[in-house]
């Protein structure tokens, strides 16, 4: 009971005029932030760093946070706008909404509520996530922390073994795309050694394969190339006219409808949004893997099948609202904003860590509070705005494409100021239009190139610690567990098509038919 | 269809063999025990290009051995050109990106495609182009600080 009187503190510190203000500005900020490609919640914090000092200087701690952590909640929702409408991540964390987001808006002409549907989901991740925030702050951030590199190795596991089950229709070519993500992750400096591998004698390779470009050219431009062949040019989208309410009541009507499967990836999102150095990116990946696991449609993933849209952007919301928890409670950033966001809590004067908790009280609750109001403002925004943004699906064909091809070129730049970047875009876009065209499923590439290294590091880790053995990934009964359940998710798709095989050649055999 | 799918598969077979070559080193766990953990740069490198050769060289044996292909490469007989109609286009502006910079390509570019491709009148079409750069300029070279490409002609006095 003590939470909620401290909770309702926190609301009442976060509905200050001044500080729902910032919290405001924070919110539109992020949202533009995370819609344009190319600019991270990450720089978009960094970049205000240096103004909430003079807010924080005034006095007013909560109002400093409550605008950086408006951004970042802001950028958490707009990132679903381009991935959704021009099929370009506008976010790391929004890359597993390309995988059924754009089908719907496009493929079945349903943007708004594509749109609303990932809006409902991050609210109600975001929601749930801080109501664990809430009450288990404490224990939960101390649990995290008895997580090492074998557990983690143990969920990058996990996030490829659902992945691969991906395209029902061919394990195989899925396999192989994964293998050839973790490849590309490889390329340049290994992070543990610092020796070059892969990199061909080309110094541009040393610094790797950056994976913003290259899945803004597998997805962005490859779709784009792809459309043009299969519908021709000048079409325009044939859309459905109704947008607004009776989306927003067909997501409330699917939310509740899936609730528990919902409720379950909002827990996961948020674990692994506590879990140091993780964040929203792999809980995305991971909460699509497992909707799509246990969905009785799986063969609707990758076609605009709703639940691909809720559960990881649910996932994604309510691990950005948990990457906060290990910060607050212990001084351990669990994300790489959340670690921008602790160096301001410095700069402010404020010493992360259990103490925050008693001796910066009204603080530490404001930046609760503002999880609740920061994510219902931008919820608002969001809706409201959505009959004019997927709008934005109705432009002529002339017109919008050079706009997604030059938002591509800027996404690429941007993130790194390098004309090489660019030019990946363009090279992965026509392999990404080539291997749709051979179907050899996309996912599981972006997947395994964005969780290669980290994945790669915690298994080195893991060894490291203990010598070299490999027994250490079952030395504690967590990572034991983790790892059974990640090698059996790994062994599932085998023993399916094993048996499928079987049944087949059975049936075959019955019907005496000549081989396929 | 089959040809290219043995193509694709043997494509990326060959990238993988590459790069288990590139990694051989590392295929196995040091027994020198000078290594970390026992295991060198090359080692998850290596045995991901292996289990990508070994996936890629089972699509082909299953590619190969099924019946002839049914279905054409393209859809659509004009499928091929609306297609290079809009990769030479895009590979042009972002080649000469280099020495045009961002926003004159943008402009040009956005053009192009509305005039060629839309049909558009002139007016309409210098219009849209000229927003849109300048749109892109205000948003993220004054408003986000955001420095993109810039031409050979960039000074003080012409800011692009």
């Amino acid at each position: 009971m003590d939470a909620l009187g401290n909770l309702a503190g926190g609301l009442a510190t976060s509905l200050e005029p001044f500080n729902l203000l910032m919290l405001t500005v924070g919110v539109v900020l992020g949202l533009v932030i995370g819609i344009l490609p190319g600019l991270g919640g990450t720089s978009g914090v960094a970049i205000l760093l240096p103004v909430t000092v003079f807010i924080a200087g005034s006095g007013n701690d909560t109002a400093a946070v409550a605008l950086l952590a408006g951004i970042y909640w802001g950028a958490l929702f707009g990132g679903v706008v381009t991935s959704i409408l021009f099929n370009i991540p506008g976010e790391p964390w929004s890359v597993a909404l390309l995988f059924d987001g754009y089908p719907m808006a496009k493929r079945l002409g349903r943007p708004g509520l594509a749109l609303t549907l990932a809006f409902v989901a991050s609210l109600f991740g975001a929601i749930v996530a801080a109501t664990l925030f809430t009450f288990f702050a404490q224990p939960l951030a101390e649990l995290a922390l008895s997580f090492g590199p074998a557990e983690l190795f143990a969920v990058f596991l996990m996030a490829f073994a659902t992945l691969v089950g991906l395209e029902s229709e061919n394990p195989l070519k899925s396999i192989v795309m994964l293998a050839f993500g973790l490849l590309l992750a490889a390329v340049g400096f290994d992070s543990l050694t610092g020796e070059p591998r892969l990199n061909f004698g080309q110094i541009d390779l040393l610094s790797g394969i950056p994976f913003i470009p290259v899945t803004i050219g597998l997805f962005g431009i490859g779709e784009v190339l792809a459309s043009a062949e299969e519908s021709g040019i000048g079409f325009i989208e044939k859309l459905s006219a109704k947008l607004g309410l009776k989306d927003l009541r067909e997501s409330i009507r699917l939310v509740v409808k899936r609730f528990w499967m919902l409720l379950v990836n909002t827990v996961i999102g948020f674990w692994i949004g506590v879990l140091p150095g993780t964040g929203a990116t792999p809980a995305s990946f991971l909460s699509y893997g497992v909707a799509r696991q246990y969905s009785k449609n799986k063969e609707n993933f990758g076609r605009g099948e709703p639940v691909g849209i809720l559960a990881p952007q649910a996932s994604a919301n309510a691990a950005g609202v948990g990457s906060l928890l290990p910060m607050i409670a212990l001084g351990v950033p669990g994300s790489p904003t959340a670690a921008v966001i602790m160096a301001g809590l410095f700069i402010w004067g404020l010493q992360p860590g259990p103490l925050l908790f008693t001796e910066h009280k009204d603080f530490v609750w404001g930046l609760i509070g503002s999880i609740y109001i920061g994510h219902i403002i931008a919820f608002a925004i969001c809706v409201l705005a959505t009959p004019l943004l997927a709008s934005i699906m109705r432009i002529p064909y002339a017109i919008i494409t050079p706009f997604i091809v030059l938002i591509s070129v800027i996404g690429a730049y941007a993130a790194s100021n390098q004309i090489k970047d660019v030019f990946i875009v363009l090279v992965f876009g026509i392999i990404g239009y080539w291997l749709r065209k051979m179907r050899y499923p996309l996912a599981p590439l972006v997947v395994a190139l964005v969780l290669g290294d980290q994945s790669e590091e915690e298994l080195r880790k893991a060894l490291i610690g203990s010598g070299g053995s490999p027994l250490v990934f079952f030395s504690t009964p967590m990572a034991g567990i983790l790892m059974t359940v990640a090698i059996a998710l790994f062994l599932l798709p085998v023993l399916q098509f094993a048996y499928r095989r079987m049944t087949r050649a059975r049936a075959r055999d019955a019907a005496d038919e000549p081989a396929e | 269809m089959r040809p290219y799918q043995v193509a694709t598969a043997a494509v990326l077979i060959v990238i993988a063999a590459v790069a288990m070559f590139d990694t051989r080193s590392g295929a196995l766990p040091d027994p020198t025990g000078r290594a970390p953990g026992g295991l060198r740069g090359g080692w998850y490198p290596f045995w991901s290009a292996a289990l990508m050769a070994g996936a890629a060289g089972a699509v082909l044996v299953k590619t190969l051995r099924s019946g002839p292909s049914t279905g054409s490469l393209f859809s659509g007989a004009g499928g091929v050109r609306h297609m290079l109609l809009l990769v030479v286009p895009m590979t042009v502006a972002i080649v000469s990106m280099v020495w045009l910079g961002f926003y004159l390509v943008a402009a040009l570019y956005m053009a192009f495609f509305m005039k060629v491709l839309g049909k558009y009148p002139w007016p309409w079409v210098v219009g849209a182009s000229i927003i849109v750069s300048v749109g892109f300029f205000v948003l993220f070279e004054k408003g986000f600080l955001v420095p993109l490409p810039k031409s050979i002609f960039y000074s003080d006095t012409i800011p692009f």
